[in-house]
């Protein structure tokens, strides 16, 4: 019994952990009886994320109320988790399609995040900048930053450096911008690959004071190194900040700009 | 607290439908679950936890990836693979397996998408390569939870671009 009682107690740590916990919704606020239930549907199965029966009572939710987007957005996140982008793309497009104005942000950060698809990202981004012309487009998924600053990430990776630092620039300089957790290394790196070594300094220095980490201290290293300055402290600093955990983390992917000890060692 | 407690309640209620309902949902217990394949998997794979039990990923314990060396060695062992393929495909070629308690993996399921998420077979020779890299990697963590030592999902997804990789995910 008590075995059974730990397995089933780790089981439910691990839903609890892992659940996105979708924000509720005011099912008071929904119109229509059967929509009601639907949305009662989302808030109570959606937290059961990836189960059967999560699956099948999403799917009934569906048949009460096709037009609830949120619900083929939740019935979505367990295959986009898992790695079935495939499906995840039928379910996701469905709930854009209902209501772009909701979850184009979404979708175009989960292209980014999982799958690299900057330009799908762009696209999507992009999509709901028109639809929110002025201020913030909101946050990534996993709190990381402002969606403009995800867009100025996938044209860095295109290649497009000047555009991303541009994109960086105004969006932090916004007067009610947040810093996201990594918005100035974002720029220093890419200020980095220009070779504007001031500037990209300048960068991690500001990344430093808000929130340091082992790949900023890296770069900082890197930086002294090119100008033949004293690099070895730094270098050791950064490996030391590594084993201490301070590194770019997500549970689900790797960050763009990651470096990892390895390379902070070979240099 | 009390949300807590009546999921907990909740949970053995779920399993048994598992059970009970395998045979007529279009949907396994869990999303992404891997049932064994005479055809394709080894027979003398050992799962640590059965595989009508609740089936844990790799995000779970909040360590995500676990590879020794980290996703680097695996980035430098495909740069010294020979991976020369015909063709330009675009797009994704996804591996999903298991890693067992003891790091050791198989229970591979493979799928190509194309760049607008729609599964193809465009390129299998790269496909089928890249099925037996993932296969090659040896090196994975094996995870913990509450002290108990699990099996868990993980994934590669290859990014395709003009016939070659250009990323590896997650």
């Amino acid at each position: 019994m008590e075995k059974f009682q730990k397995y089933y107690l780790s089981v439910l740590l691990v839903i609890l952990y892992s659940s996105h916990l979708s924000a509720q919704v005011n099912c008071t606020a929904v119109e229509g009886e059967n929509c009601k239930k639907a949305c009662e549907i989302f808030n109570y199965w959606g937290e059961f994320q990836g189960f059967r029966e999560s699956q099948e009572k999403l799917d009934e939710a569906i048949e009460l109320c096709p037009t609830f987007s949120n619900v083929y957005m939740e019935k979505a996140v367990p295959y986009l988790k898992r790695g079935d982008f495939e499906t995840w793309k039928q379910l996701i497009d469905k709930a854009v399609e209902l209501e772009p104005q909701k979850h184009l942000g979404y979708r175009g950060w989960c292209k980014y995040q999982f799958l690299r698809d900057y330009k799908g990202a762009i696209a999507d981004i992009e999509a709901l900048e028109k639809i929110y012309p002025t201020g913030y487009l909101g946050y990534s998924a996993n709190g990381d930053c402002e969606l403009h600053i995800a867009k100025a990430i996938c044209y860095s990776a295109l290649g497009q450096k000047e555009k991303a630092i541009k994109i960086i620039e105004q969006q932090i300089s916004a007067k009610d911008h947040n810093i996201g957790f990594f918005d100035y290394y974002q720029l220093g790196v890419t200020y980095f690959e220009l070779g504007k070594y001031d500037k990209a300094l300048e960068n991690f220095e500001k990344q430093s004071k808000q929130n340091d980490f082992a790949e900023n201290i890296y770069y900082k290293s890197k930086v002294s190194k090119i100008r033949n300055k004293d690099y070895l402290d730094l270098k050791k600093l950064a490996l030391k900040s590594y084993d201490e955990g301070k590194t770019m983390k997500d549970g689900y992917t790797h960050h763009f700009n990651k470096v990892y000890r390895a390379q902070i060692e070979e240099l | 607290m009390k949300n807590l407690l009546f999921l907990l309640s909740l949970l053995p209620l779920l399993s048994n439908c598992q059970t009970e309902k395998a045979s007529v949902s279009k949907y396994p217990a869990q999303v992404g679950d891997i049932l064994f394949d005479k055809r394709t998997d080894d027979p003398n794979f050992k799962r640590c936890i059965p595989e009508n039990k609740y089936a844990y990923q790799y995000y779970n314990d909040s360590k995500g990836f676990q590879y020794k060396g980290e996703k680097l060695a695996i980035i430098e062992k495909l740069a010294k693979t020979d991976l020369t393929a015909d063709g330009k495909f675009n797009g994704y070629i996804v591996v999903r397996f298991l890693v067992n308690c003891e790091g050791k993996t198989d229970l591979f399921r493979v799928k190509q998408i194309d760049s607008e998420y729609h599964e193809v077979n465009q390129d299998n020779q790269l496909k089928d390569k890249l099925l037996s890299f993932t296969k090659s990697l040896d090196a994975w963590i094996p995870k913990e939870i509450e002290g108990k030592k699990i099996d868990y999902y993980q994934y590669i997804n290859y990014k395709i671009v003009d016939g070659k990789v250009s990323e590896i995910l997650p």
